[in-house]
């Protein structure tokens, strides 16, 4: 499990009064403000965020400590992670994008098919994509109690069922 | 201009054949095809069909939500993986 999970990035500034275009990733986009306070990739620098209003492709807010259109044009580019803690804790059976990406996929035999690369959803369910030195081209599991018996997020791994003929 | 009411729902015959004959086996098994145009019947609800996206079959697990779309709609052509951020994943 990863310790912080990318929820964001700048854009650039927004007006002439220090403020920054922020960009979110977040399943409801301004989730991104309660998750502060966020660190830069490298983790040497945090900020608290307030979104000030929304804007074309994202929110105009203000990040404590930049008070300039310089400072703020400087942070063009920058992601944002927050701590993967402050994630709110889920219901039974549903498992965060970022926990399940990097799991080893095992059989119910115990053999392993490969890990999860991502995770998708095209409107018919979760998918798991499994990528491995064995697998010609990535594999997509369905995310389902019958394909996915067990997930260990603990222990690192994911026990599948495929369907007949998905790793063929 | 909508399809006419008594043409029926379009569906590729070979779509309906591959699908009875996996009901009738009762195989967990994956229905590749390549018909991303044929409608969504109440009779697929439950079956898992692999929809040809021009590279790889995408698995659909077909719901009753789903009836009366096309197969297409659920397996898109062009790759886009996003951020997982706090995205979640729900097993059903």
């Amino acid at each position: 499990m990863t310790d912080r999970v990318c929820v964001g990035a700048i854009a650039g500034s927004f007006g002439v009064k220090g403020e920054v275009r922020l960009k979110s990733f977040c399943a409801e986009p301004d989730a991104i403000a309660t998750y502060g306070p966020l660190t830069s990739e490298d983790g040497a620098t945090s900020w608290d965020v307030r979104i000030t209003r929304s804007v074309k492709n994202g929110f105009a807010a203000r990040l404590s400590g930049v008070s300039t259109k310089d400072a703020a044009d400087g942070l063009r580019g920058a992601r944002l992670y927050a701590p993967r803690d402050k994630l709110p804790e889920l219901v039974d059976d549903e498992y965060y994008y970022t926990d399940l990406i990097g799991l080893t996929v095992l059989d119910t035999g115990g053999t392993e098919l490969g890990r999860v690369k991502a995770v998708l959803n095209h409107g018919a369910g979760d998918l798991l994509e499994i990528s491995g030195k064995s697998l010609k081209q990535p594999v997509l599991l369905p995310f389902t109690q019958a394909a996915v018996p067990t997930v260990d997020i603990a222990a690192g791994r994911i026990i599948a069922d495929p369907p007949d003929g998905l790793f063929e | 201009m909508s399809r006419s009411v008594w043409k029926g729902p379009f569906v590729d015959s070979y779509v309906l054949k591959k699908a009875e004959k996996s009901r009738e086996s009762g195989r967990n098994e994956v229905i590749k095809i390549w018909s991303r145009r044929s409608t969504i019947l109440p009779q697929f609800v439950g079956l898992t069909f692999g929809v040809y996206n021009g590279h790889k079959h995408i698995p659909v697990n077909v719901s009753e939500e789903m009836i009366g779309q096309k197969f297409g709609e659920y397996s898109p052509t062009r790759t886009y993986y996003g951020h997982a951020a706090d995205k979640k994943a729900k097993r059903k």
